[in-house]
């Protein structure tokens, strides 16, 4: 009896035998979360607001009678939002105790001119607001991010935080900016 | 075989991409025909139809009480004097617009 011709398989041996492309891509499927999950874990925790307010927290500021909590919620440049601008995002934190006295408050860089006019309000509960801030036109690295605040007694107070101290990274994009117009 | 990687791209691109929930209102304001015309809307390509539009002096008087129409658009005569214009579509919902940021205004 004659032995029956084997066909040999070229793929023998190689990872994925003679489905080499789908190893590959299941290769490629499983590395990329895996490359990615540090990112997404920081960022989850930024999301859910476990690692605090955001990436710099400012510390507490004083606004008229009322202790508040500022941070940059992302460390980085300001985002383009097409039409609307480069936006920035700024997070805040009443304190317990002047969470209830709160009625509204808005970011501006810039000093407002009214309150009509104080800027973008901050949404969200007393113990994370947030508001993506319009970065102005004409805006210089010796501006300021205003926050005004109105109380539910009527009363209008406001704070300035330098803008080299409110996000650093903003100042750069500036000058950058500027270097290349 | 190229269409299931075609499929298994438009898959992965779906499941991955996020909406973008973010309408943040503008107002970009030129010179045309010797009148100031501004333009309104949200990013997400909402009209600004119903929404007030002011146009004020630098020491707070309104000197242009408007509205956004249909297209979107306020047309006024330059006022004399330094001005803005307060996109407003409510509290903390605003835009300004200074004079010398409008096209064909600046000095």
């Amino acid at each position: 009896m004659t032995g029956v011709k084997v066909k040999t398989n070229p793929h023998a041996g190689l990872p994925g035998g003679r489905h080499r492309w789908r190893f590959h891509l299941s290769v490629l499927l499983l590395v990329i979360p895996i490359v990615l999950s540090p990112k997404f874990f920081r960022e989850e925790a930024l999301f859910f607001g476990d690692s605090g307010l955001g990436q710099r927290e400012l510390g507490e500021k004083a606004i008229g009678p009322w202790h508040v909590h500022v941070a940059e919620y992302m460390a980085n440049a300001p985002t383009d939002q097409g039409l609307a601008g480069h936006m920035k995002t700024f997070a805040i934190r009443w304190n317990a105790e002047d969470a209830d006295h709160i009625k509204a408050s808005y970011f501006r860089i810039g000093k407002p001119r009214s309150l009509r006019a104080a800027g973008v309000v901050l949404s969200g509960g007393p113990y994370r607001q947030m508001a993506d801030v319009p970065i102005p036109e004409r805006v210089k690295p010796t501006d300021a991010l205003w926050l005004t605040v109105e109380g539910w007694d009527g009363t209008v107070h406001q704070a300035a935080i330098p803008l080299d101290e409110a996000s650093p990274a903003t100042i750069a994009w500036l000058k950058q900016r500027g270097e290349t117009r | 075989m190229r269409n299931k990687i075609l499929w298994l791209v438009a898959a992965l691109s779906s499941a991955t991409a996020s909406p973008a929930l973010a309408h943040y209102p503008y107002c970009t304001c030129a010179l045309e025909d010797g009148k100031v015309a501004c333009k309104g809307g949200f990013s997400d390509g909402t009209g600004a139809e119903g929404v007030t539009l002011d146009v004020i002096s630098y020491d707070e008087q309104i000197l242009v009480p408007g509205k956004f129409g249909a297209d979107s658009v306020v047309r006024f005569d330059k006022p004399s004097g330094e001005f803005y214009v307060l996109f407003d579509a409510g509290p903390g919902h605003v835009v300004e617009v200074d004079w010398r940021d409008i096209d064909g205004l600046t000095p």
